[in-house]
């Protein structure tokens, strides 16, 4: 299989799982006792209820309102959100650029801290590497709303990063640039640190088990440095595993960025995703869903290529 | 006296009571001062507080979620004003009015030479445009049942530019304070929408705020989606302090969204936001008073809170048709031994950690009008309790812990109550507690808010326990929830006719408690109401919560209610210290 033949297949495959996600996401928003209608049942006669389903469509049979929303995908219309009585995709395209924002920032910071502990982990037995993997250990186990609350409430206590949202005012150019900057820290290692502490433990295990091939004693024995056999024959082939799981990263990014976006206030789809879910608001549910799977299609996707671009046995595995 | 001694007295007289009106600033076509104000308040700085959602809308007519109202107390005006502080009626836009003998017409004189904030003159034309356009069915609005005596409008007509003829359908004894309600809108911006029917599609969240002209004292400059509203003081505002000092006294307000209460106190805590959006929580208090002793905030108390939780059980019979426990719910000794079971000194200790006052119905305290302290009470007395059971049939014929009838019907109910809300998890908890000694079980289910509303509706559960937010303190604002035809009768919505004699005594009491004009009888009447509820017990109130406010050291002035928003409620009173906020 070539590579460009790959990529078209990994394409064609995200379409349908982007498909997929955001109706079965609607189907589960419907299914879900209550609608747009019952927040404010208590305030309401019956009558004016049933005017205001009917108004927003929810009195349809459900097969009905999916091929409506279908027809509308089609057109790249995914609906009117009751909650904010504005179309779906102009309030996901606002926010899935936030929600990308704080995704990549944090990949990058993941990967610049997680893959270089992970190569020192790996190929070291010191008290400093026995201490990294006991951190990572610990931070592998605390989920991200405990992540996220710990690090607004050290922010709040210290004063050291703005604690929440995303800019402190209207700002443009260079001014929001900075501004956002400032904001990042709290999000972005609320998010990274789980990440980082997943690929030190790939990256250390592969590490491990590179310098236990044959070649990098062969390297050795041609009277290499370990540090120059490490960097140039052992790490090297000890990628490929770390990139495999890029993909499954990129899962947990934007599942992460859900409950981080709620605590520290970041404007991302995460949040949009909660206001949708709150007030039963199910074509902003379906979209959000929609953006979420397309995100991690085009992620996996990505990481994919990456991988198989690096290390073409993959081309070859699926070939056989 | 001859006639030009006369002519100069006159002169004299009308001089001095021209000097007289001038002195209190009340001269006509002057905005004059309301209320006194503490005189050294400097003008200038930048309020920043929390929302916990997004605006839906920046139309108050057609949108009633507590972000839109919070925005609208900032941006628009009302002809009168309830006194969130006082609970009482004050003028606003409207300077006076008087009341015709049968009670039924208000004639309000609008203050002179008011503008609205982009310079517009406001006329008695705007109030009638803005009653139309919540009367006209096309714009769907969300105040037109709020404004209706019985299903039918009020009638408003304008003789003249500044007078407004509001004429009420029948009898209503909240009167003008109906009005509260009326948040008035420029007919100059909206009138196209209204008569294109588009009004449910204008001043949304995409409109530029330079279109979202208002009479309040600040106007809205931008709206970052998810981030926060900005607001600027509004050149045209009409108001003055008692020293002549123009209103507001900030330069702007700054509403920062943060959906997690957790999030909002950290970011008070480190001076991001100066106020937060509403009340703080039970276990909050500890904190907060810890960060008042460093002198990084001040908790200020508005009050007792006027919603005290409650628990009721579900007395559709329908429901119970095939259930015998739907025999002794129908009894209201059950519910009297419910009542009588429940410690609620303990429970306000327990869940409120003190910081609350047992409560034996749906008036709190903090409903200084119609609060009655000589209400029948159920005082904790499990013998009591325990007597009403047994003379229903259900004792102990087991060993399990739990009563049953002679049937063996065991005396376990299973109480919804929401999901993530502390107080009443807790509050849950203890009541399960104390029914236990009883011996009667209850499960507690947490649902999400949305499911459990559903299942209130489809009729569907056994008990529930959760908040019931009044809209007014006035009862007959309220009739929604003591009709037995209300949607918020909650123990059985929306009946047709009243499903129990007492139901309807207390339909007919609130019907001429709400068309009465005198202030005395509709206390006596409502007291009434009250005993009947307190008799047959429908629903149980333990405790209502003491309102704790947190805000940080520079904000001046404050003048809370026990209402949401309880400080933004008088934003243009609201001054802060020069220092802004570390965002």
């Amino acid at each position: 299989m070539t590579l460009a033949r790959f990529v078209m297949r990994r394409a064609a495959g995200g379409v349908v799982f982007a498909l997929v996600v955001a109706s079965l996401t609607l189907l589960l928003a419907r299914l879900v006792p209550g609608d747009a209608a019952t927040g404010e049942a208590l305030v309401m006669s019956p009558e004016e209820r049933a005017a205001l389903r009917a108004e927003l469509g929810l009195d349809r049979p459900l097969l009905t309102q999916y091929g409506h929303w279908l027809q509308g995908l089609a057109r790249f219309d995914l609906g009117q959100s009751s909650l904010f009585k504005r179309p779906v995709a102009d309030l996901v395209g606002e926010r899935a650029l936030n929600t990308a924002l704080l995704a990549a920032a944090a990949l990058v910071v993941a990967s610049l801290v997680g893959i270089p502990l992970g190569r020192f982990t790996g190929a070291n037995r010191g008290l400093l590497a026995q201490a990294a993997r006991t951190a990572s250990i610990a931070i592998l186990s605390m989920p991200p709303l405990l992540s996220a609350l710990l690090l607004v409430f050290i922010a709040a206590q210290t004063g050291w990063f703005p604690v929440g949202g995303m800019t402190s005012g209207r700002l443009d150019g260079t001014a929001w640039f900075i501004d956002v900057l400032r904001h990042l820290p709290v999000p972005v290692l609320a998010l990274a640190l789980p990440l980082a502490a997943t690929l030190e433990r790939v990256q250390a295990r592969a590490m491990a088990e590179a310098m236990g091939q044959p070649f990098v004693d062969a390297s050795r024995a041609r009277g290499l440095s370990r540090d120059r056999t490490l960097r140039v024959h052992a790490w090297p082939a000890s990628l490929a595993p770390v990139l495999g799981i890029y993909g499954v990263l990129v899962g947990a990014l934007f599942s992460g960025s859900f409950v981080v976006e709620i605590v520290t206030s970041w404007p991302g789809l995460g949040r949009l995703l909660f206001d949708g879910l709150r007030s039963r608001d199910v074509w902003l549910v379906a979209g959000c869903g929609a953006a979420g799977a397309v995100s991690l299609a085009v992620g996996t996707t990505v990481a994919d290529v990456l991988h198989a671009a690096l290390d073409p046995r993959m081309l070859e595995r699926r070939r056989t | 006296m001859n006639r030009q001694s006369r002519f100069l007295l006159v002169a004299v007289i009308v001089l001095g009571l021209s000097a007289l009106f001038w002195w209190n600033g009340e001269t006509p076509g002057r905005p004059g001062p309301i209320q006194s104000q503490t005189p050294a308040i400097a003008r200038g700085g930048t309020l920043v507080a929390s929302l916990r959602s997004e605006p839906r809308s920046f139309n108050r007519l057609v949108s009633r979620d507590a972000a839109t109202d919070a925005l609208t107390l900032l941006t628009q005006g009302r002809l009168i004003r309830v006194n969130r502080a006082t609970q009482q009626v004050e003028p606003w836009l409207a300077e006076r009015w008087t009341t015709s003998p049968d009670g039924l017409t208000y004639t309000l004189t609008l203050r002179q030479g008011l503008q609205w904030s982009d310079g517009t003159p406001f006329t008695s034309a705007d109030v009638v445009f803005t009653i139309g356009a919540v009367f006209d069915p096309a714009s769907k609005s969300v105040l037109a049942s709020g404004l209706e005596v019985d299903g039918k409008p009020l009638v408003v007509t304008a003789p003249d530019a500044l007078t407004v003829v509001v004429t009420f359908p029948q009898p209503f004894g909240p009167g003008i304070r109906l009005l509260d309600n009326l948040v008035i809108v420029p007919k100059h911006k909206l009138q196209a929408a209204v008569a294109s029917g588009t009004l449910s599609q204008a001043w949304t969240p995409t409109t530029p705020p330079a279109e979202v002209v208002g009479m309040g004292p600040f106007v809205l400059t931008s709206y970052e989606p998810g981030q926060r509203l900005t607001f600027t003081r509004n050149p045209h505002y009409w108001r003055r302090d008692d020293t002549g000092q123009p209103l507001p006294y900030l330069d702007g307000v700054v509403f920062e969204i943060v959906p997690d209460q957790n999030a909002e106190l950290l970011r008070l805590q480190s001076g991001q936001i100066d106020m937060t959006q509403q009340q703080l929580r039970a276990e909050d208090y500890a904190v907060a008073r810890d960060l008042e002793r460093k002198g990084v905030l001040v908790m200020q108390e508005a009050g007792v809170g006027l919603d005290p939780d409650v628990f009721f059980f579900n007395l559709r019979p329908a429901f119970w048709a095939h259930d015998p426990r739907g025999k002794w719910l129908a009894a209201d000794a059950f519910r009297q031994a419910i009542s009588h079971a429940v410690d609620r000194e303990a429970y306000a200790n327990t869940v409120f950690l003190g910081a609350a006052v047992p409560v034996h119905g749906p008036i709190s305290p903090g409903n200084k009008d119609w609060f009655w302290p000589g209400l029948p009470r159920y005082s904790f007395d499990l013998a009591k309790s325990r007597a009403l059971l047994d003379g229903l049939g259900l004792s102990n014929r087991d060993a399990d812990p739990w009563l049953e009838d002679a049937s063996g019907t065991e005396a376990r109910f299973t109480v919804l109550t929401y999901r993530g809300n502390s107080s009443l998890e807790r509050g849950a908890q203890v009541l399960k507690e104390n029914l236990a000694a009883i011996g009667v079980d209850l499960q507690v289910v947490p649902l999400e808010q949305g499911a459990l509303i559903e299942r209130m509706l489809a009729g569907r559960f056994d008990a529930i326990f959760f908040y019931y937010v009044a809209s007014d303190t006035d009862p007959a604002l309220q009739r929604d929830f003591w009709l037995s035809s209300g949607s918020g009768h909650i123990w059985n919505m929306s009946q047709p006719t009243p499903a129990t004699p007492w139901e309807a005594e207390i339909d007919a009491l609130m019907t001429r408690q709400a068309a009465s004009g005198d202030a005395a009888e509709r206390v006596r009447l409502f007291r009434d109401v009250q005993r009947v509820f307190s008799e047959h017990v429908p629903a149980l109130y333990f405790a209502a919560p003491r309102v704790f406010l947190a805000m940080s050291s520079r904000v001046r002035n404050p003048t809370p209610g026990v209402n949401r928003p309880q400080l933004l409620w008088s934003a243009d009173t609201l001054a802060v210290t020069p220092a802004a906020p570390s965002r």
